[in-house]
């Protein structure tokens, strides 16, 4: 599951070589900080208050260029380093590579959530991604309204989603698991309920999830699941909202398509349990304030019947 | 003017007399110009805004002690840390840096006042105008809440409908104003009214450093008015210079605002710099190590910070290309700040060190900045960058930086300099408390954030999920919070108590080196009785060690007694200032209008009429000889050519707006409107600007014309003209690049 | 980079040899018999001149590469005529400018904004997209263009680096100078770098002449890549060199012990008085 501390827990290629330039940076600033602080340490023991007066010294050119070389080899080492990890390992894909898929997925931010649909299966999801592990992917940023973050600190390094550009990361995962993500950008009122997920399975895991995607859920035939679907296409839910094989073709709001099979709701505000789908449902606005889902003020009835409708959809 | 009084005298006379002594006093300080007393209302008013800002600040940590707190609603938290930005930067860094400038750098000169007192006091009166019209947008129902960087779009009309926006841009243009006006006021004042005998190479540093402070704030501010008129032209005109769906860009905001951004970062830092290089030297009963390094390094950081502004863009995607050069860029300015803390250290070494609590505070800088210097260094690595930005650890590293940094760098310059402000000084014993609150606080508060920032929290988050630890490292940066504000109430307590009974200080208590020393405490209102010799880095120690004097042991450039004239500098300055502004309008409409795309709308060639503009640019060139013959008749003392030779640049120069309005109204009805496309947009901002500019010139001139005909201008006062002359010809010479660019075409 | 070895990349026929063999000729005149270590910047100076002709920057600069172009333009404009200042000795050089004929000359240089516009014009006007086409496709306009670049650089760096140390810009002025020069640079390198108009037509397409085209396409120089690489070219280096310059003008500044004669000459007297 996920890692306490990510940045120190790269789980890719690519986070690797973040964090092993990261580590010796650190290793060489706090050489840095023993050496300046231990000088500055002894020189306030050994010249603290002395009667005389001290030697008026005013500095020596020869001793300032000594100093500099340290500081020199450091920054042009740094700087050799940098731009080496800038073009290899963490270069941007470029885009549009001749005779395949402009991008393996496409990734567009929304205030608050994620949508990300599979350029070679057409799949469309919401905050939770699915990817093979082993397999690096060419992944393209695109937002909808004001400037988002990918940032998956395990896999990846950040990427903007900026709306009228389109940008371009690597995403790849060494082990099968469970990712965090999130918006790094501020984006407005719920920039913190912007969370999203990584699910890295083996191929043949990535294999069964891919044929289970692609099977419409079954419409309900109990009571109050069949009279749920029958508010969401009456009610305004269809309106945002797209459920694959229903009328509800709407994207604007996330796709409910595998709604129960998600684990958390509200771009992770909660869990999701079908009591917390109730909670959610009955009203939005306590949960993530300022979210764009209004409260429609449904009644107990409904709630039962729309949270047995939504719960089918695995 | 003697206005009869009210006729029923209500009040004892005795009460009335003190209502009157009061009057007078507040009156005093309201319509002073005295640079001491600005200097200090600066300071007073960065304090007022410290408390507000610390406020915001301490609500933010409250909500943030626990795990899923609802203490403040996602929308009040995310206007606190607007506001809370906002006011740190604008309403307290860099007034109070202007505040001690303006204070101390004409004492350590050696001159009477600033250049120019008056525009010092509108420069201070523009600080809380500009802060009342931020504030004031509480009382519209909401304050701005898109970050103090309000990225586009989130702060345009179509995510963020409120009016606070609009309060956000005009405080932040109205303090652009002032600000710019006072850096103009030090960079004039520092280079025409040094004492005798003192070089610029023998200014002390505190000086040096505030004179290239002037000079960033006159070059970076306008790059942020320049975004700030764009964003207002979109959200009150309806352009869409940042609608990505129109055609604007989502990303040029970013560039404006940090080419002004990153700067400002070192006009925040360059201060305490120049405070620490004052402190440090005394303390330690030596001469700075290296004086010229320290200085001429901050030259090269001014130089520089104008070319590292896409780091803070590292994730946004601009391309291998520019990420190393900017990269390269930031990596290089780690050496002339690092070659300043060996200077630091190295003055230090050897010394005979008095650790007060302005020692205190100094030794506190030099290891806390060091922390957010390398912690700076890693964001300069573009991978590592990749992770940390936007997390807690950004926060950490910046608030290292400007409070580890600044703010100590202030609180030493406070306890240094308090005396020479009071003539009473401050109890080391309070001052000892507050110290090691602070440096709790400090630690306490942003050491965990860099932890939080590893472990995953982004930076503006109104809360979070109980991750495991989040919850007790975020309790730690509360607690700390908390005992940074108990410093600072220690601080106001310790201010509050030696304005009364702390000890009388005498005209120099630590013996120090320099000019300000060497006047009493408090200075009289001349500053010096008789302006001061200088000839060496210390003339106060040379006072004081006549065997040892450096101008005996250390020899430094000699001043060669010239003094820029005073008008004609400040008419270069801000013509420098201006030059920014135009040069980002101008590359605005070159972004925009060399892309191929929709050619639908209108466009330069088919709606401009260029041998028409062409004929009116040549009366606007042309007025700029007038002007030149009327300044030359002038200086010879042909009075009625010079009234003759105005009177047709006047007339030139209107003759060019009527031409203006011409192509205006044609183009309007010819529904050519700011709103309609890009290029209009660029169009009429880049044009309409310039006419302002045009008018405002043609104010100057019949100003000119008025004090000519009144016999006030003659060929000893022919300096305002010259003046005049710079800012005339510097729009002319802008028109010729926008008629190259708009009208003629060339770039595309 | 074994590409770089084949022969069509050396043009070992170009007449620049002829400047230089001029250029080495008089040099030795003026020097004569006064040599120091200055003659190792004129050397320089003559690489440099060779190289940006010779060398396959020379040849890609020729209708192929807009960056290779931009690195010619930055050896004449910069470079070359930064190392020949420096080799000048400064009293032979003086002599001449006291000459009566030569008046109009020193007065000429003693206006430091038409070194300025000089160096930074010659950059902005060969770059408008028309003359830069044109001048890449005909010949004489290449020279001409060439030209103006040596003699541009000459006066640029004439006011910071002139010969007769008397001569050049104070230093604060020269930081002025120097940094907003670079501005001048960086702007247009941040237009050539991030435009998407072709600043110079003729490299949009190239005419495949030595048959290297598809070898410079393989190493991923395609024409959009080259115009930001030429961009960063113009950007970079020069301002880096200028920054270079501006320190250098402060360590002058800081370690002059006292005045300079000739500046010394228009002191106030008063002051002057009052110190001594």
């Amino acid at each position: 599951m996920n890692s306490t501390v990510p940045v120190f827990d790269p789980a890719s290629p690519q986070a690797q070589a973040i964090y092993d330039l990261f580590v010796q940076v650190l290793l060489m600033s706090a050489g840095i900080f023993m050496i300046v602080s231990g000088l500055i340490v002894v020189a306030l023991w050994r010249f603290r208050e002395r009667e005389a007066l001290p030697e008026q010294n005013f500095g020596s050119h020869r001793q300032e260029i000594f100093w500099m070389v340290g500081p020199i080899i450091i920054v042009l080492w740094l700087a050799a380093v940098s731009a080496n990890l800038v073009l290899t390992l963490n270069a941007a894909p470029r885009a549009h590579p001749p005779g395949e898929a402009d991008a393996d997925l496409v990734v567009t931010g929304h205030q608050w959530w994620w949508q990300i649909e599979y350029a070679d299966s057409g799949i469309v999801a919401a905050n939770e991604l699915h990817i093979p592990t082993g397999k690096r992917l060419r992944v393209k940023l695109e937002s909808q309204d004001v400037i988002h973050c990918f940032w998956v600190p395990q896999l990846a390094r950040k990427m903007d989603a900026i709306p009228g550009r389109e940008n371009y990361l690597w995403l790849e995962a060494n082990e099968p698991g469970v990712y965090q993500g999130r918006c790094a950008e501020y984006c407005g009122t719920q920039h913190t309920w912007m969370n999203f997920r990584v699910y890295a399975h083996t191929p043949q895991d990535y294999a069964q999830w891919r044929i289970a995607q692609h099977i419409q859920p079954k419409p309900p035939e109990q009571a109050p699941a069949a009279a749920g679907k029958e508010l969401f296409m009456t009610l305004t839910c269809s309106q945002c909202h797209r459920i694959g094989g229903t009328d509800a073709k709407a994207d604007i709001a996330p796709d409910l398509t595998h709604l129960a099979s998600r684990q958390e709701l509200g771009g992770g505000v909660i869990d999701n349990t079908p009591d917390n789908l109730r909670l959610w449902l009955k009203d939005p606005q306590a949960l993530k304030p300022g979210c764009k889902m209004p409260n429609f003020k449904l009644s107990d009835e409904h709630l039962t019947q729309l949270v047995a409708y939504l719960e089918t959809l695995e | 003017m003697s206005l009869p009084l009210a006729d029923k005298p209500l009040e004892s006379g005795v009460s009335r007399e003190a209502d009157a002594a009061t009057a007078t006093w507040l009156l005093g300080w309201v319509s002073t110009v005295d640079h001491k007393r600005i200097g200090i209302l600066y300071i007073l008013t960065a304090m007022v805004f410290l408390a507000v800002g610390g406020g915001e600040a301490l609500l933010m940590r409250i909500q943030l002690a626990l795990p899923r707190n609802t203490f403040l609603s996602p929308d009040a938290f995310n206007q606190m840390f607007t506001m809370h930005g906002t006011t740190m930067v604008f309403l307290v860094g860099m007034p109070v840096l202007v505040g001690f400038a303006n204070f101390f750098v004409p004492l350590m000169i050696g001159a009477r006042d600033v250049a120019f007192p008056r525009l010092n006091a509108m420069s201070y009166w523009l600080l809380p105008s500009g802060g009342i019209l931020l504030y004031y947008s509480f009382l519209t129902g909401k304050a701005p809440d898109a970050g103090w960087f309000s990225y586009a779009p989130l702060s345009t009309k179509a995510y963020n409908l409120m009016q606070a926006q609009d309060y956000w841009i005009l405080g932040l243009a109205c303090l652009g104003v002032g600000s710019v006006a006072a850096a103009i006021n030090i960079f004039v004042t520092v280079l025409s009214c040094r004492a005798p005998g003192m070089s610029l190479q023998r200014v002390p540093l505190f000086v040096w450093m505030s004179f290239m402070t002037a000079i960033l704030t006159i070059l970076a501010l306008p790059a942020l008015n320049a975004a700030l008129a764009m964003l207002l032209i979109d959200r009150w005109l309806g352009a869409a210079f940042f609608e990505p769906a129109r055609g604007g860009s989502a990303i040029l905001w970013q560039h404006y605002f940090w080419v002004f951004g990153h700067p400002e970062v070192y006009i925040l830092i360059l201060p305490a710099f120049g405070m620490i290089s004052e402190v440090i030297p005394v303390f330690s009963r030596k001469p700075i190590y290296g004086y010229s390094f320290v200085a001429g390094s901050s030259a090269v950081i001014v130089l520089l910070s104008y070319g590292v502004w896409a780091h803070h863009m590292f994730a946004a995607g601009l391309g291998m290309g520019a990420n190393i050069f900017f990269a390269v860029g930031s990596l290089l300015i780690a050496l002339p700040t690092g070659v300043k803390v060996f200077n630091w250290t190295a003055t230090m070494w050897g010394g005979s060190i008095r650790l007060t609590t302005s020692m205190l505070f100094a030794v506190a800088f030099l290891l806390e900045f060091v922390i957010g210097g390398l912690t700076g260094v890693m964001f300069a690595a573009v991978p590592i960058d990749w992770q940390l930005t936007d997390t807690y650890f950004v926060v950490g590293h910046f608030h290292y930086v400007l409070i580890g940094g600044t703010v100590f760098g202030l609180f030493a310059a406070t306890f240094y300099w308090f005396p020479k402000i009071t003539g009473r000084m401050l109890s080391e014993r309070l001052g000892k408390l507050q110290f090691w609150l602070w440096v709790a606080g400090l630690n306490a508060t942003f050491m965990v954030q860099h932890f939080l920032g590893l472990m995953g929290m982004p930076r503006r988050n109104y809360t979070y999920r109980d991750e495991p630890g989040w919850a007790v490292l975020n309790q730690i940066a509360t607690v700390g919070a908390f005992l940074m504000a108990a410093g600072t109430l220690v601080l106001i307590w310790n201010i509050l108590v030696s304005l009364r009974k702390g000890k009388i200080a005498g005209d120099n208590p630590w013996g120090a080196f320099t000019l300000e020393w060497a006047t009493t405490s408090p200075p009289p209102v001349e500053n010096f009785e008789t302006i001061p010799e200088v000839h060496s880095r210390r003339p106060v120690w040379d006072r004081d060690h006549p065997e040892l004097a450096d101008s005996k042991t250390e020899k430094s450039p000699e001043d060669n007694g010239r003094r820029p004239g005073k008008a004609r500098m400040c008419g270069w300055a801000f013509v420098a200032s201006e030059a920014v502004f135009f040069l980002l309008l101008l590359v605005t409409y070159v972004v925009f209008n060399s892309r191929h795309g929709d050619d639908s709308g209108p466009t330069a060639e088919k709606v401009l009429d260029v041998f028409r503009t062409g004929m009116f640019s040549i009366a606007l060139i042309s007025s700029s000889a007038t002007f030149w013959i009327a300044e030359r008749s002038l200086r010879r003392g042909a009075q009625g050519g010079f009234r003759l030779w105005l009177g047709a640049t006047i007339l030139l120069g209107m003759v060019f707006l009527g031409g203006q309005v011409w192509e205006y109204s044609e183009l309007i009805r010819g529904g050519v409107t700011i709103d309609r496309n890009l290029f209009a947009s660029t169009f009429f901002t880049v044009t309409g600007f310039h006419g302002l500019h045009v008018t405002a010139g043609l104010v100057a001139l019949v100003i000119l014309l008025v004090l000519g005909v009144q016999r006030y201008l003659t060929a000893e006062r022919s300096e305002v003209m010259a003046a005049v002359g710079v800012y005339w010809h510097f729009v002319d010479v802008v028109w010729l690049a926008v008629f190259g660019i708009i009208y003629l075409g060339l770039l595309q | 980079m074994n590409w770089l070895a084949t022969a069509e990349l050396w043009n070992w026929a170009s007449p620049v040899w002829l400047i230089a063999a001029i250029l080495t000729a008089w040099y030795l005149w003026i020097v004569r018999g006064a040599w120091s270590f200055r003659a190792a910047w004129f050397l320089l100076a003559i690489v440099a001149l060779a190289a940006a002709f010779v060398s396959p920057i020379g040849v890609l600069a020729d209708g192929y590469l807009f960056s290779a172009h931009m690195v010619q333009h930055l050896m004449l404009l910069l470079i070359v005529p930064l190392c020949l200042l420096l080799s000048l000795p400064e009293a032979r050089v003086e002599a001449w400018l006291t000459r009566p004929r030569w008046t109009w000359l020193r007065r000429l240089l003693a206006i430091p904004v038409i070194g300025w516009l000089c160096g930074l014009g010659s950059m902005w006007f060969w770059h408008v997209p028309t003359l830069c086409a044109a001048a890449t496709e005909s010949y004489a306009l290449g020279v001409v263009r060439s030209a103006t670049f040596f003699v541009a650089g000459l006066l640029f760096w004439w006011q910071v680096y002139s010969p007769v140390v008397r001569l050049r810009l104070p230093p604060l002025p020269s930081v002025v100078y120097l940094f907003s020069a670079c501005t001048g640079c960086t702007l247009l390198g941040i237009y050539i770098t991030f435009t998407s108009v072709a600043v110079c037509p003729a490299f949009a397409n190239p005419a495949d002449r030595i048959g290297i085209l598809n070898m410079l396409y393989d190493a991923g120089l395609t024409p959009a890549a080259d115009q930001q690489l030429g961009g960063l070219l113009m950007w970079v280096p020069p301002c880096s060199l200028y920054v270079s310059a501006v320190i250098g003008v402060l360590c002058r500044w800081y370690t002059q012990p006292t005045l300079a004669p000739a500046s010394s000459a228009s002191l106030p007297t008063t002051i002057r008085e009052a110190r001594t």
